[in-house]
C-alpha cells in the first residue's frame, strides 16, 4: 500500500502540468504544500474516470479539520476514490454523483458490487441514492447485509418512495434502539411494510 | 341496539357483553389540532407527483399554509428533542445560517438539533460546509439547553458531526453511525430525499 | 356543504392535498378509539392512526372504492395495529416479539378510570390480536360480517368464530374473575 502511495505522489509532483491541477483554494488554506499537492494529484488522476472528486476535497478537509497527518489524510482519499469508482462500475456510467456517493457507502458497508448492479437492473426508473444509502446505514447499524438488501430492494421495486424508505429505517433504527436484534427489527418492519393483501392469513 | 345475527344462540348472557360494548363505545377525543397538524406536515412534506411541497429557500412558498401546519412545526421540534433530531420541514421563515453557497437553489432545509445545557458554543460540521467548525454554529434555545440550526443541504448522502466548545467533537445521537475512515473522531450519515423525485 | 369521502378522495386526487384534512377530521375520534383498545395505550394508538392516515394518503390512488374511504382506512389502521411496534408506555421501553405481546394496561379514557373499565382493559388485553379485532369491530364499531371480512381480509365464519371466542372469554374474565392466559 504505502508503495503505491509513494508512486502516486511521485507522480502528482513530476508527472502534472501545473495548469491541469485541480485549484481548489480550500485545499490550498487547509493542507501542508505536500499533502495538497499528493491529494490533488490523486483527485485528477481519478477525474478523468467520471468520479466526483467534492467528496475527496470534503474528505481532505475533513481530515485537517480533524488535525490527521497527511498520510492518512492521502490513504483515506485514496480509498474513497477507490469505492467511488467501484461504485460507478457497478451502478453505470450515467448514475448521478449521489447515487454514486451513495453506492460508495453501500459497497463500504460490504454490500457487494452485484448487488448494487441488481438494484440498478431492477429499478430502471428514479434515483436509487436514498435506497443505497438506506441500505448503508442498516448494514452499518447490525442488520445482515443479504436480508438489508432484499427487504430495501423489495422496497424500491414495489415503487416505495424515498420518503417511505427513511421512514422505514427510522422504524428500524427505533426498535433496535428498544432492544431488538437488528435482524428481528428488521423481519417485523418489512412484515409491515407490505400491505395485508400479500399475505395469505389463517384464522 | 343490538343486531341479530345465527350467533345470537351463543351469546345468551348478553348482559355482561352489552355493558362491556356499551363502555368501550365512550367517544374518545384526540387533541385534534395537534393530531390532525402532524399527519398534514406528513402529508404536505410527501414527494409525489401530485404536487411538489418542500420549498426552497429562495422562491417563495407557492401554496397556502394553514397556522396548524406551523404550529405542527413548532410543537414536532418541541416534543422530538431527546438527544438530537433530524427533521426535514417546508422551508419557514426562521433564521438560517449563512454556509458556503454550495447548495443549489431549492435544497430541501434540515433542522439539526445538539442537547448540551453545559455548552458555550456547539457548532455543526459536515461534508456540505467543508468541516468547517466556524461555519455553522447553532443556537441556543433560551431554555432546556438546546442547540438548533436548519441548513439547506442537498438531496444526497452526507457526513457530519458537532464541535462543542471548539474543541470536542460528538457525533449525533440519535443519527445513523457512519462507518469508514473518520480520523478517530466518528460522524454521523445524513440522507436528504430529493423532493422533486418521485 | 358537507362533502362525501369519494367527492374529497377526488378532490385530492386532483391535487389538492390540503382538503386531506378533511377526511382525517371525519375519522379521526372513531379510529382512535379502535386503536386505543387494540394497543391498549394512547399513545402507540395516535401513533399507529397517524401512520395510518399518512400512508392511507400516500397509496389513495390504490383505494379501490372511494366511497369506501372510511372501511380502506381502517383495514389500514387494523393492519398496522396487529404489527404495531409503538412506542409502549412511558414507563416501559422494552422491545417485544411479536410471538408474546404485552399490552400496557394503563388506560387512558377522558373521564376518571373507574375498576370497571380496568376490568375490561385488561380482559380485551388477554384476548388474542384476532379475536380482540373482531370482538371491537362486531360490537364497538358495529359492522355487519361483511364489511369485516373486507376489513380484515379473513373470511365470515371465521370471523365469527373469533367473535363468538372472545365473548365467551371475555364473559369468564369478568364474571369468574378468570386469570387464564390467551390460548
Amino acid at each position: 500500500m504505502t508503495n503505491r502511495l509513494l508512486a502516486l505522489l511521485a507522480c502528482a509532483l513530476l508527472c502534472a502540468p501545473a495548469a491541469l491541477r485541480a485549484q481548489d483554494p480550500r485545499l490550498d488554506a487547509r493542507l501542508d504544500a505536500r499533502t495538497r499537492d499528493a491529494v490533488v494529484g490523486l483527485i485528477d488522476s481519478v477525474r478523468a474516470e467520471g468520479i466526483p472528486s467534492e467528496p475527496l476535497v470534503q474528505k481532505a478537509l475533513e481530515g485537517a479539520s480533524k488535525h490527521a497527518d497527511g498520510a492518512r489524510i492521502l490513504a483515506a482519499v485514496h480509498k474513497l476514490a477507490g469505492e467511488l469508482g467501484d461504485a460507478r462500475a457497478a451502478l453505470g456510467a450515467s448514475s448521478t454523483d449521489a447515487e454514486i456517493i451513495a453506492g460508495a457507502s453501500a459497497l463500504h458497508a460490504g454490500i457487494p458490487p452485484a448487488a448494487l448492479a441488481r438494484m440498478r437492473a431492477s429499478r430502471a426508473h428514479g434515483s436509487l441514492t436514498v435506497a443505497l444509502a438506506v441500505l448503508s446505514d442498516l448494514v452499518a447499524r447490525g442488520v445482515p447485509g443479504d436480508t438489508a438488501t432484499t427487504v430495501i430492494s423489495a422496497l424500491a421495486n414495489a415503487g416505495a418512495p424515498d420518503a417511505e424508505l427513511l421512514q422505514f429505517q427510522q422504524g428500524v433504527e427505533r426498535d433496535i434502539a428498544k432492544g431488538a436484534t437488528p435482524a428481528a427489527a428488521l423481519g417485523v418492519r418489512a412484515q409491515s411494510a407490505f400491505p395485508r393483501a400479500v399475505a395469505p392469513r389463517t384464522p | 341496539m343490538r343486531q341479530h345475527d345465527d350467533l345470537d344462540s351463543m351469546e345468551q348472557d348478553d348482559g355482561v357483553i352489552e355493558r362491556v360494548a356499551e363502555e368501550l363505545r365512550r367517544p374518545l377525543r384526540v387533541n385534534a389540532a395537534l393530531f390532525d397538524a402532524r399527519v398534514m406536515d406528513e402529508v404536505l412534506r410527501t414527494p409525489s407527483g401530485l404536487r411538489a411541497r418542500i420549498a426552497s429557500l429562495v422562491q417563495p412558498r407557492t401554496f397556502r399554509v394553514s397556522p396548524l401546519v406551523a404550529l405542527a412545526a413548532g410543537l414536532l421540534f418541541a416534543v422530538s428533542v431527546a438527544g438530537s433530531l433530524l427533521y426535514v420541514l417546508p422551508a419557514s421563515p426562521r433564521a438560517v445560517a449563512h454556509t458556503p453557497a454550495r447548495t443549489a437553489p431549492g435544497s430541501p432545509i434540515v433542522q439539526f438539533g445538539f442537547v448540551a445545557p453545559h455548552a458555550s458554543s456547539v457548532a455543526l460540521v459536515g461534508d456540505f460546509n467543508d468541516w468547517d467548525p466556524k461555519a455553522t454554529p447553532l443556537r441556543a434555545a433560551s431554555t432546556g439547553g438546546v442547540w438548533s440550526v436548519e441548513v439547506p443541504i442537498q438531496p444526497g448522502r452526507h457526513l457530519y458531526a458537532f464541535v462543542v466548545d471548539g474543541t470536542v467533537w460528538r457525533p449525533d445521537p440519535a443519527a445513523p453511525k457512519a462507518t469508514g475512515e473518520d480520523f478517530g473522531e466518528p460522524n454521523s450519515a445524513l440522507t436528504v430525499a430529493d423532493p422533486g423525485a418521485r | 356543504m358537507e362533502l362525501s369521502d369519494a367527492a374529497l378522495v377526488d378532490i385530492v386526487l386532483r391535487g389538492e392535498s390540503e382538503a386531506y384534512a378533511r377526511l382525517v377530521a371525519r375519522y379521526r375520534d372513531r379510529y382512535a378509539r379502535f386503536a386505543l383498545h387494540m394497543l391498549g395505550n394512547r399513545e402507540d394508538a395516535e401513533e399507529a392512526l397517524q401512520d395510518a392516515f399518512v400512508r392511507a394518503y400516500r397509496s389513495l390512488h390504490r383505494c379501490g372504492d372511494p366511497a369506501r374511504f372510511g372501511s380502506w382506512l381502517l383495514a389500514i389502521l387494523a393492519n398496522r395495529c396487529r404489527t404495531a411496534g409503538g412506542k409502549r408506555s412511558r414507563h416501559e421501553r422494552r422491545f417485544v416479539s411479536a410471538e408474546d405481546r404485552h399490552y400496557a394496561i394503563a388506560l387512558d379514557h377522558p373521564a376518571n378510570a373507574s375498576e370497571w373499565r380496568e376490568e375490561i382493559a385488561r380482559a380485551l388485553a388477554r384476548l388474542d390480536v384476532d379475536q380482540r379485532e373482531a370482538f371491537l369491530l362486531k360490537h364497538v364499531e358495529e359492522m355487519e360480517y361483511e364489511q369485516m371480512s373486507m376489513v380484515t381480509g379473513a373470511g365470515v365464519s371465521a370471523l365469527k368464530m373469533r367473535v363468538k371466542r372472545a365473548c365467551e372469554r371475555m364473559r369468564r374474565m369478568l364474571t369468574e374473575g378468570e386469570d387464564a392466559p390467551t390460548r
